[in-house]
């Protein structure tokens, strides 16, 4: 069963899983990292790229190339607006976040119901291409995803690393009071922060949708794999999140191909149980006092 | 008790014993029988919350009283008060197990980890369908009595086992155990330094409830007439603990409010489905962002604001 | 030479950093130990090894001739050794009354069964305990504020309250964290006294602070620590005029607050 075909397509389903998840449970742990808010609503955000990807690509009949970025983009900016009416009660307030956020997952969930109801739709794909390397099938579509998930987490990093905003929001995930005291403007730093994290999870829905099927309740899977892969990573932690989303999307794409869906299920959760027991704040966490 | 509370009880009394007699209608009757049975859920997970931890897997505990007493009684034959006993058995012995390790995490690590232990349970539950038939469930599950064939006599059924869960509850909070808990939410080293055996009570706590929860889970199995997984999701579980957000986290009678509130609820919005949940969802952010101490805590509030009392004196 | 408390080479490693090193020391009953020592110095690490919250990586703990090495905080409440908390010291939300009857948790509680079927064992227990708590009360002047909350209170009651509900556990020994930090100077001697009155009935204290004039007003023995080591033991003058002491201290502000 070992044989080149399987393998490279074990390969190229784990890369575009791991950078999708990595996209989700980055956004989700920036939200907690500096906003101390457990996002429980990631997920309908995620689903929200998905159907703007969806009614760009197929009803507009947008090129993805425009298609993409206005969908996503869009999504962030739209979502300001519920930054404005319902996270900053939440801002340093964790257990209130948790289960306030649910509230929002659940009025995001079934307020798209009522949209767009229940049934499934499909994003026209990409590319109908294919890439033949020796024995090796690439679908070009999930190369572009492959592609586009790289290009923004390097985006992201170099606007961690390198532009004010980024000092700020690393600055304010230490240490709030001091950051405010050397001058960091809270309001506007955690309002780039959400936009920022809003766009990683819209994208990441927009391309889960061109692998998988849209509908209202696409955010369900996201949002569970985001806590697994910062539980594994570290809450918080930014390498951590990358990690978590690697070892992730890896195992889920070779235990389920050969073992099967549930295997490796129960494998993931296996472990984030294990590793909430014995090393709750992950593997490239540190511990609270 | 003072005068005023024995007339309370009395006329609670006849008014809980009485109404079914008031109307013949069968969904009331039904409605009625919900109320008492989730109220022992809700109830015992307000045990849990009162050590300070907020359990995300309450309902697959009562998936254990649920199937343990299902089997016992379709596959191995046995009478219903002995399913009874193994489901609750079970439910209290799974609990003991992992107790001693999961409640010693903090705050948000115990609610992932709870959260994710009760999707472990319900993928075993979907994966062994030999014993447990699967995603189906089983069907046909017969009624812990023979002569429990209307949900008027069901109804009363329900209600002295609620009157006992509910009770146990309130007894333990009300003891010097009761305190103890309460000196751990608050104070948890504090409490260990006055002498409390802090890991040992909330494991009795979790123990206690879970059990509880496992005896919902077989009468409430027997009275549907039907067990399956869906039923102990992390998503029910979490309409139990909305139950006791609701209601307000910090008593007792939120825990009571809470279940009311949400058990009704759907059935004044019935045919809405879509617009109960979203106004679910509202209120759960409407009350974690203005109001966390929930329904009690707003009466407490209004009370407060028609009899000020003096500034720095317990009211 | 064992007392009360008997205390040898005690030390704790952190994955790396010595915290505390080769510590000994003992405590009798009705006396007054302080610990003292720059930040950093170890002081409430040591504490924390004493009283359970902490498990030492070398060295023994004797209370009463019975080896507690390691043990949990609760189990050395059983034995009589009692310690507060710097930080934390009170229920912020509670009554000083409920405090004190949280305190009190060893003389009221009779066992899970005994408390839900309430019986005349459990009535007799809660009855003893609120005579005891209504005693301390009174022994702490708390007694004009039981029924006010403690977040209500002025900082320097909450830190006596403090004091209090480790006394209402009826301790042989109690360690107090700082006992004194951030009060006036009217707070510090009104703790000060509380202080002499809890010795004045037979119980052993041990104090930890940083204040080195409070220390050496109050205490019979003082132990000096300086990164994570015992720099000096013994009575409060002779261990002033240590050159090392008054080295890892700043000694002339030392030398001008005695006037």
């Amino acid at each position: 069963m070992l044989n080149a075909t399987i393998l490279g397509q074990v390969f190229v389903n784990g890369v575009s899983l791991s950078a999708i998840y990595i996209l989700v449970a980055l956004g989700f742990t920036l939200l907690f990292g500096i906003m101390r808010v457990v996002n429980f609503a990631h997920g309908e955000f995620a689903m929200l790229g998905a159907f703007a990807l969806f009614y760009l690509m197929k009803t507009l009949e947008w090129h993805w190339a425009f298609a993409l970025p206005v969908g996503v983009i869009g999504v962030a900016a739209a979502s300001l607006v519920l930054e404005w009416l319902v996270f900053r009660w939440f801002y340093q307030r964790m257990f209130e976040s948790m289960i306030g956020l649910l509230g929002l997952n659940m009025m995001m969930m079934f307020g798209a119901v009522q949209l767009w109801d229940v049934h499934e739709r499909n994003i026209p794909t990409m590319s109908g291409d294919v890439l033949m390397m020796g024995d090796i099938i690439i679908p070009v579509d999930r190369l572009i995803v492959v592609i586009i998930a790289l290009t923004a987490l390097a985006g992201f990093y170099l606007f961690i690393r390198h532009t004010r905003a980024g000092l700020a929001m690393r600055a304010a995930a230490q240490d709030l009071e001091t950051a405010e005291t050397q001058g960091v403007d809270t309001r506007r730093t955690y309002k780039i922060a959400f936009f920022v994290a809003i766009l990683l999870a819209a994208l990441a829905g927009a391309l889960w949708g061109q692998i998988y099927a849209v509908s209202p309740f696409l955010g369900e899977r996201p949002l569970l794999m985001a806590f697994i892969v910062v539980i594994l990573g570290g809450m918080g932690s930014i390498p951590g999140a990358a990690l978590g989303g690697v070892l992730l999307g890896f195992t889920e794409s070779f235990v389920g191909t050969f073992y099967g869906a549930a295997a490796s299920a129960f494998l993931s959760f296996g472990v984030v149980i294990l590793l909430l027991i014995v090393r709750p704040w992950g593997i490239l966490g540190t511990p609270e006092n | 008790m003072s005068a005023r509370k024995w007339i309370i009880a009395l006329i609670a009394t006849v008014a809980l014993l009485g109404w079914p007699w008031l109307t013949e209608d069968k969904f009331l009757h039904h409605v009625g029988v919900l109320i008492c049975l989730t109220s022992i859920a809700a109830c015992s997970l307000h045990l849990i919350i009162r050590t300070g931890h907020v359990s995300l897997c309450h309902t697959a505990f009562m998936g254990f009283g649920a199937y343990g007493s299902v089997i016992s009684v379709m596959q191995f034959g046995l009478p219903w008060p002995v399913g009874l006993l193994i489901g609750t058995a079970l439910a209290a012995g799974v609990a003991a197990i992992i107790g001693p390790i999961v409640l010693r995490l903090t705050g948000k690590y115990f609610v992932l980890i709870t959260f994710l232990m009760g999707e472990v349970v319900r993928m075993a539950i979907i994966e062994n369908t030999a014993i447990t038939g699967g995603s189906n469930g089983i069907f046909n599950v017969p009624p812990p009595f023979p002569f429990l064939t209307s949900n008027r006599a069901y109804y009363y059924f329900a209600l002295a086992f609620a009157v006992f869960g509910v009770g146990l509850c309130a007894r333990i909070l009300t003891s010097e155990f009761g305190r103890a808990i309460n000196a751990i939410r608050e104070g948890e080293r504090l409490a260990e330094c006055s002498g409390v055996p802090v890991i040992r009570f909330k494991v009795i706590v979790f123990v206690i409830a879970c059990a509880l929860a496992g005896m919902t889970g077989s009468l409430q199995g027997h009275y549907i007439k039907f067990v399956g997984p869906d039923a102990y999701s992390g998503f029910q579980s979490l309409n139990l603990v909305v139950m006791n957000v609701i209601g307000g986290m910090t008593s007792l009678a939120g825990a009571l409010i809470g279940t009311v509130f949400m058990v009704t609820l759907p059935e004044l919005l019935r045919g809405y489905v879509n617009l109960q949940q979203i106004m679910f969802g509202a209120i759960l952010f409407a009350t974690m962002a203005f109001l966390p101490g929930g329904i009690i805590e707003a009466i407490r509030r209004i009370r407060a604001l028609l009899k000020p009392s003096k500034p720095g004196l317990a009211t | 030479m064992t007392g009360l408390l008997s205390v040898e080479r005690l030390s704790k490693n952190f994955g790396g950093l010595q915290a505390v090193s080769d510590l000994g020391f003992n405590v009798e009953a009705a006396e007054i130990l302080g610990i003292i020592g720059p930040n950093g110095a170890g002081k409430t690490t040591a504490v924390n090894l004493v009283s359970g919250v902490i498990k030492p990586t070398t060295g023994t703990v004797t209370l009463n001739g019975k080896d507690v090495t390691g043990l949990a905080p609760h189990v050395l409440v059983e034995s009589g050794l009692v310690r507060t908390f710097q930080a934390t010291t009170v229920y912020a939300d509670q009554t000083v009354r409920e405090n004190l009857m949280r305190g009190a948790f060893r003389q009221i509680y009779p066992g899970l069964i005994a408390t839900l079927l309430s019986t005349p064992a459990a009535r007799e227990a809660r009855v003893r305990a609120d005579a005891h708590v209504d005693e301390v009360m009174r022994w702490l002047d708390l007694g004009r504020v039981a029924d006010h909350v403690a977040s209500s209170l002025p900082y320097g009651i909450q830190k006596v309250l403090g004091m209090g509900i480790g006394l209402a556990a009826e301790p042989r020994l109690i360690m107090l964290d700082e006992p004194a930090a951030g009060l006036s100077a009217e707070e510090t001697d009104h703790v000060r006294d509380t202080i002499r009155e809890v010795r004045k009935r037979g119980i052993a204290v041990v104090v930890i602070d940083h204040n080195m004039r409070f220390i050496a007003d109050l205490c019979d023995r003082v132990l000096v620590m300086a990164q994570g080591r015992e720099l000096a033991q013994g009575k409060p003058q002779e261990v002033l005029r240590n050159p090392q002491v008054i080295e890892a201290y700043l000694g002339k502000r030392y030398a001008q607050a005695q006037h």
